[in-house]
């Protein structure tokens, strides 16, 4: 335990030893979100217009709640792992009593703590400049259920971008394009992060459920909005944690049929 | 002529090489062209089923919508594939590579700037052109509001490449290219729809100060008769005074590099 609390501390450290980086990292999330704001508060001009099942409070609450659960769940470290194998650093990790999975599982708790804290910063501001009605969800059930949600919406982030980043065990130049693919597009997508996903035919909507796509963005703010209640978030729950198991297993699979195709290049 | 001809061969040859170069890695090269058609079924997926639910955004109907979407990623699929090598200058600085760029009798924002047309690009473009005039088509136009939509798409593409100057420009004084030219695609992605939808300043900021209004709403408004003769002519003369800034820019650029490392 101790040793991980200090990779924390470093890794803490080391976000900072790459400020413009993440500086940039921020102004590219609050740009987008800019966009999603103007997008909506333009069909929601008159404050009584329901479209979709979202009303303008409800609307501009998600593309604010994006903001923070994109820092929660999106921000983490871990896409640098496709990079170790390629290049052959992930053989210092096999050599040391330390656990890949849990030292970047820290890395990534470091990285959302900072990027969680910023994001926070700047929702006031952009709350200050724009003045939206935000939609505030007070009972504590539905908190509770949210936090559950996010836990587990962090658990299945890190499983995909895991999965996503030992395809370089198989194509070492191409773990990146594999990252753009599934984690940049895909993910980005089909969590809604770019829209909300009821939007979207019922068909549709039900195929995604399906998926673990919608349990990292759409299903958290789903049940904040209480949008969804009672039974449906338990069934919502029962498949995100269905997910976690399938894709931990997934992971420990790959990972074994990785190592053993692990050649070390660049070493 | 003579030397527009010679140029002319110099970008092939290079564009050439280029391609192969990306050809070598066909599953990076597949990745990325799915990933590119992806996101683009994605938003034009949205903006179907959002019009659907909403009827117009900003008072524009679905195919006007559209228009605005396609016209967006025209400008920046061309503008993409004319300048992908700028995304590379940042190591030749750096590493002060840029000194044989400047030792070789070929104008050297001419190689840094089209020194490598990226491929992928090129594959969406020809498609993407012709599903952006059939889009154009559906709304009528007259042969004079066509002409201005052309006019305006070109004048988009100067814009484009007095910005990647100006980054060009930017990196030799401050080493900076990746996080310039990232922030400037983000503030382009604000023109994939209608700008209309952003309240002022914001508005008159990506109009007149960071022209993506200019580069990609003016076109598709031209092509449905809401831009005046003076406007559509006031963007061009816009456009040529922003490449005229940008290239004064890059020479002033060029004087302050030191071939560092080199």
């Amino acid at each position: 335990m101790k040793k991980y609390l200090q990779i924390f501390k470093l890794s803490f450290q080391q976000e900072f030893a790459y400020r413009l980086n993440f500086v940039m990292w921020r102004v590219r999330n609050i740009l987008q979100i800019i966009l999603l704001f103007f997008l909506w508060s333009s069909v929601f001009k008159d404050p009584q217009t329901e479209v979709f099942g979202y009303n303008q409070e409800k609307i501009l609450t998600y593309v604010f709640g994006i903001l923070i659960l994109r820092a929660i769940v999106f921000s983490a470290r871990a896409v640098d792992v496709a990079g170790e194998i390629s290049n052959g650093d992930i053989t210092n990790f096999l050599l040391k009593p330390v656990n890949y999975f849990k030292y970047w599982a820290t890395r990534d708790i470091a990285s959302k703590i900072l990027n969680l804290g910023f994001s926070v910063f700047e929702i006031t501001i952009l709350f200050l400049i724009l003045k939206p009605n935000l939609f505030l969800q007070t009972n504590l059930l539905t908190l509770f259920a949210v936090l559950i949600s996010l836990t587990m919406a962090v658990i299945l982030f890190f499983c995909l971008l895991f999965i996503t980043n030992m395809s370089a065990f198989w194509m070492p130049e191409n773990g990146w394009a594999a990252q753009f693919l599934f984690i940049a597009i895909i993910t980005d997508f089909l969590s809604g992060g770019v829209f909300p996903l009821d939007i979207l035919p019922l068909a549709f909507q039900k195929v995604l459920y399906s998926t673990p796509f919608p349990y990292l963005l759409f299903f958290p703010l789903q049940v904040y909005l209480g949008k969804i209640a009672g039974l449906e978030i338990i069934r919502g729950l029962a498949t995100a944690f269905t997910w976690v198991f399938i894709l931990f297993m997934t992971v420990k699979f790959i990972w074994a049929k990785g190592l053993r195709r692990y050649s070390a290049e660049g070493r | 002529m003579k030397n527009l001809k010679k140029y002319f061969k110099i970008w092939l040859l290079m564009s050439k090489n280029s391609f192969l170069a990306v050809f070598n890695q066909r599953m990076a090269l597949s990745i990325f062209l799915i990933g590119k058609i992806l996101r683009f079924f994605f938003f034009f997926v949205f903006i179907i089923f959002l019009l659907k639910g909403t009827k117009s955004l900003a008072g524009y109907n679905l195919n006007q919508t559209l228009l605005f979407f396609f016209t967006f990623n025209l400008v920046d699929t061309i503008s993409q594939f004319l300048f992908r090598e700028v995304y590379r200058f940042r190591p030749l600085i750096v590493s002060g590579g840029f000194d044989l760029v400047l030792s070789k009798p070929v104008n050297a924002l001419f190689r840094s700037l089209m020194g490598g047309a990226d491929v992928i690009d090129l594959i969406t473009i020809i498609p993407l052109t012709i599903a952006t005039f059939y889009i154009a088509s559906l709304l009528n136009p007259s042969i004079l509001h066509t002409t201005f939509y052309i006019l305006l798409v070109l004048n988009g593409l100067v814009i484009a490449s007095a910005f990647h100057i100006f980054v060009l420009g930017l990196g030799i004084v401050t080493l900076e290219i990746d996080h310039t030219i990232m922030i400037y695609r983000d503030l382009f992605n604000l023109g994939r729809f209608p700008i209309d939808i952003y309240k002022e300043p914001l508005r008159g900021i990506i109009t007149f100060l960071i022209p993506i209004g200019v580069m990609v709403s003016f076109p598709a408004k031209a092509i449905m008769g809401l831009m005046t003769p003076m406007g559509i002519l006031w963007s061009i003369v816009f456009g040529i005074l922003t490449l005229f800034l940008s290239l004064k820019f890059w020479n002033f650029a060029l004087k302050k590099y030191t071939s560092a490392s080199s």
